[in-house]
C-alpha cells in the first residue's frame, strides 16, 4: 500500500530562524497522526505548510504522488478558530464551495452539505447562522464543510483550543468518529489523553525537529525519550489535580 | 420675530430639494469611488497605490471649505469652470470618497485572515473569494462608519452655501440677509439639519438592527 501522504525534508525558515527542520512523515490511508509537542515547537507550522498556507523553504509534500495546493481538494483542514464566514448559515458554509468550486447544482450541494452537516450531529440546525451556534457546534459545522469536499487529508490544528471541556467532548467525539470510519488525518491538540486514544502513530515535535514518532501506547506508555517524557511528566502534574485532604 | 421664521421656513422648503440632491449624489459617488479607491489601495501593489494615497492624504489634511474655494475659484485657472452646483457636488464627492475609500480599506483589513485561508483550503478563487466572503463580511463591519460618514456628509453641504449652491445654508441666510433676523434663521437652520441628521440615523439604525437579526437568525 502506498501513502496517502509524503513529507520529505520538509523545512521553513523565517529570516534565520529555522521553524521545521527536514521533517520528514510517510502516512498510510486511514491512519490518525497525532501531533504533539510544546508550544512554539512547529505542530501548526508542519501543518500549515503541509496544507500549501505557509511557504515551504526546501522539500515536498506529495499527495498520492502529486504536490498539492491550497484548493486542489486533496488536503483538507480544520481551524483552531471555526473560521466560518458569518453571514451565511450553517448550510450555506458546507455548501458555497460545492456551489461555486465543484460547479454542483444547488439543490445537489445544498443535500450534500445536509448529509455532512448530520455526520456530524448537526442536521437540524441547517438553517442557523454561525452566531447562533455554540462554539462546539461552529467547529463541527467547520469539520462538515471540509468533510463535503471529501479530502484525501485531513488536517485538524488544535480544533478544541478555544472550547470549554463540555463543547471540547462533542468536537473530539465527531473527530474519533471520522478516525474509525478510516478518514486520514493528522491532528494536533494538547489533549493528550483523546491524541493518545485516537493515534494510531504520535509524533512529538520539538523545536522544528521530530523527536519520537511511534505508536501512542509507546509514546505515552513510558517508552519515549526524555525530552518526551519531561513533557509528558509537566502536562500530568497539571492535569492531574487532587484536593488537598 | 414670526414673519421671519415663516419666511425662513419657505427658504428652507425651497433650498431643502438642492440640499438632499447634492448629499445623496455626493454620498452616492463618493461611496463608488471610496470603495474604488479603498479596494485598489488595498490590494494593488504599494507602487501602484501611493498616488491615491497622496489625493487621499490631501483630501483628509485640508478643510472643505478651502477645498472648494480651490475647486470653484482656483479651476477656471487650469480650465476647470464648473457651475456652482456641479463644483459643489464635485467637491462633495471628492471629499466623502478619500473617508470613504478608509473606511473601505479599513473593512477589508477587518476581515479576519482565518475566513480567507478557510476559503482558499476549499479551493475559492481569488474573485470568489472577494464577492462571496470579504465583500459581505466587510459590508457588516463597515456599515456604521458609513452611516456616520453620511450623516457628517449632510453639515458639509452646508459649506457649498460659501460658492453660491442655492442649497438650504444659502436660502435660509438670504432671508437673514435681507431682515438681519439672524438669530431666527439660525435656529431654523440647525432644526432642519438636526431633524435631517436624526431621521438618517435613526433609518440607519434600523437597517443596523435588521441585519444584526439576520445574522444572529
Amino acid at each position: 500500500m502506498n501513502p496517502v501522504l509524503q513529507v520529505r525534508a520538509l523545512e521553513r525558515r523565517v529570516g534565520d530562524v529555522e521553524i521545521l527542520r527536514r521533517i520528514s512523515l510517510d502516512v498510510m490511508p486511514g491512519e490518525a497522526i497525532g501531533v504533539i509537542g510544546p508550544s512554539g515547537s512547529g505542530k501548526s507550522s508542519l501543518l500549515r505548510c503541509i496544507a500549501g498556507l505557509d511557504p515551504i523553504s526546501g522539500g515536498d509534500v506529495l499527495v498520492e504522488g502529486r504536490t498539492a495546493k491550497p484548493g486542489d481538494g486533496a488536503i483538507g483542514m480544520v481551524f483552531q478558530q471555526f473560521n466560518l464566514w458569518p453571514h451565511l448559515t450553517a448550510r450555506d458554509n458546507v455548501a458555497l464551495a460545492l456551489k461555486v468550486v465543484r460547479g454542483m447544482p444547488a439543490k445537489d450541494a445544498d443535500a450534500k452539505a445536509e448529509a455532512a452537516l448530520t455526520k456530524v450531529g448537526l442536521g437540524a440546525l441547517g438553517a442557523r447562522k454561525p452566531a447562533a451556534l455554540s462554539g462546539g457546534q461552529q467547529q463541527r459545522v467547520a469539520i462538515a464543510r471540509t468533510l463535503a469536499m471529501e479530502p484525501r487529508v485531513l488536517l485538524f490544528d488544535e480544533p478544541t483550543a478555544a472550547l470549554d471541556p463540555e463543547l471540547t467532548t462533542e468536537v473530539l467525539d465527531v473527530i474519533r468518529t471520522l478516525a474509525a470510519s478510516g478518514v486520514t488525518m493528522l491532528v494536533v491538540s494538547h489533549e493528550m489523553g483523546f491524541v493518545a486514544s485516537l493515534s494510531t502513530r504520535v509524533v512529538f515535535l520539538d523545536h522544528g525537529v521530530v523527536v519520537q514518532a511511534a505508536p501512542p501506547g509507546e509514546v505515552f506508555g513510558g517508552g519515549g525519550e526524555p525530552r518526551v517524557k519531561t513533557f509528558l511528566k509537566t502536562y500530568l502534574e497539571r492535569v492531574a489535580w487532587t484536593k488537598d485532604a | 420675530m414670526i414673519q421671519a421664521l415663516n419666511d425662513s421656513l419657505i427658504a428652507a422648503a425651497q433650498g431643502l430639494p438642492m440640499t438632499l440632491a447634492l448629499w445623496l449624489g455626493g454620498v452616492a459617488i463618493g461611496i463608488v469611488a471610496g470603495f474604488l479607491i479603498g479596494a485598489v489601495r488595498f490590494f494593488a501593489p504599494l507602487a501602484l497605490t501611493w498616488p491615491l494615497a497622496a489625493l487621499v492624504e490631501a483630501v483628509r489634511g485640508t478643510p472643505f471649505l478651502v477645498q472648494c474655494f480651490l475647486l470653484y475659484f482656483g479651476g477656471p485657472f487650469i480650465g476647470i469652470d464648473l457651475s456652482p452646483v456641479v463644483a459643489g457636488l464635485v467637491a462633495l464627492s471628492a471629499y466623502g470618497a478619500a473617508y470613504f475609500s478608509e473606511v473601505f480599506r479599513a473593512g477589508f483589513m477587518a476581515v479576519p485572515k482565518g475566513q480567507l485561508e478557510a476559503a482558499r483550503m476549499l479551493g475559492l478563487s481569488r474573485p470568489q473569494t472577494v464577492l462571496r466572503i470579504m465583500l459581505p463580511v466587510m459590508a457588516l463591519a463597515v456599515l456604521p462608519s458609513l452611516v456616520n460618514l453620511a450623516v457628517i456628509l449632510i453639515k458639509e453641504t452646508a459649506v457649498l452655501s460659501i460658492i453660491t449652491v442655492p442649497e438650504l445654508t444659502f436660502r435660509v441666510q438670504g432671508v437673514g440677509s435681507a431682515t438681519f433676523a439672524f438669530a431666527e434663521t439660525t435656529l431654523v437652520l440647525a432644526l432642519v439639519y438636526w431633524a435631517l441628521t436624526e431621521a438618517t440615523s435613526w433609518a440607519a439604525r434600523g437597517l443596523e438592527r435588521r441585519i444584526e437579526r439576520r445574522m444572529a437568525a
